[in-house]
């Protein structure tokens, strides 16, 4: 009963997040929003009773991600002028709202062919040991193309977005 | 709090994000509706993973907020990097690849 509660209001925490995300015309107000999102995403993690996801989600994404969009949006300081006009917006949302519908109606009745319902899982279920075994012992080679990516990522971003300079000097 | 609900939350924010992706020309709600897209997925393997009781899922979680990670320095970099060209948010202000341009 109690589950199904917390459930419900982060479930409406996640909606509402998300759905302001895209509405605000503001951009620091729409990172909020998604910074709102993110923190009821991880208390969808351990409402999942998976305590290591949402100790990660609560570090990467929002202490992290969520963080630096805010600094950039901040330290861009976007003008209203600068901000692209946007006259038709609800509209276009409708409009793509309908497209979509049919899709997301599809993705869930193929979800919802698993008829199952969740069984009570072992002790260590969601523990930081369980997942380090599983991590390490089956997942070694995935894990260590995350890295490199991470290291091509850092290099890109680095690259991209230094001032332009000529470069015979 | 069934499988079924989280199935639904997962789709929702799927829509949600692609619908973002559609309507706005904002390039930070465009950035961010990507990451919503990931993160539903995310909600969706952590489900799985619940479901069949191992952790296979969950490292796919794991691997995938460090690929939400790289994305977002990416992302970020080329964001600033078009506003110093342009000195705008818009994305239909970026059309040198298109062929508008050309025609």
């Amino acid at each position: 009963m109690l589950e199904n509660s917390i459930f419900a209001i982060l479930a409406l925490f996640l909606l509402m997040g998300s759905l302001g995300m895209i509405i605000f015309k503001q951009t620091l107000f729409s990172a909020i929003s998604f910074m709102l999102a993110m923190l009821a995403l991880a208390g969808m993690f351990a409402l999942l009773q998976n305590s290591f996801l949402f100790l990660a989600q609560i570090m990467v994404s929002v202490g992290a991600v969520v963080v630096l969009s805010m600094l950039v949006i901040v330290s861009v300081n976007i003008k209203e002028v600068n901000l692209p006009k946007e006259p038709a917006k609800f509209r276009w949302m409708i409009l793509s709202a309908v497209l979509v519908t049919p899709l997301a109606m599809l993705i869930y009745k193929a979800l919802t062919h698993v008829h199952t319902v969740f069984e009570k899982t072992t002790e260590d279920y969601g523990s930081l040991k369980m997942m380090g075994a599983t991590l390490f012992h089956e997942w070694v080679l995935p894990f260590e193309i995350v890295s490199v990516l991470l290291l091509a990522a850092m290099v890109g971003a680095i690259v991209i977005g230094r001032k332009e300079q000529p470069y015979d000097s | 709090m069934t499988p079924d609900n989280f199935f639904l939350l997962a789709t929702l924010l799927f829509s949600i994000g692609l619908i973002g992706i559609v309507s706005r020309r904002n390039l930070f709600v465009i950035y961010m509706s990507i990451e919503l897209i990931l993160s539903s997925i995310n909600l969706l393997l952590a489900t799985f993973s619940r479901l069949h009781g191992d952790m296979h899922g969950s490292v796919m979680v794991l691997l995938l907020i460090a690929v939400i990670a790289a994305e977002a320095a990416l992302f970020l970099a080329m964001i600033i990097h078009l506003y110093r060209l342009k000195r705008t948010l818009d994305s239909d202000a970026f059309t040198q690849l298109s062929k508008r341009d050309v025609l």
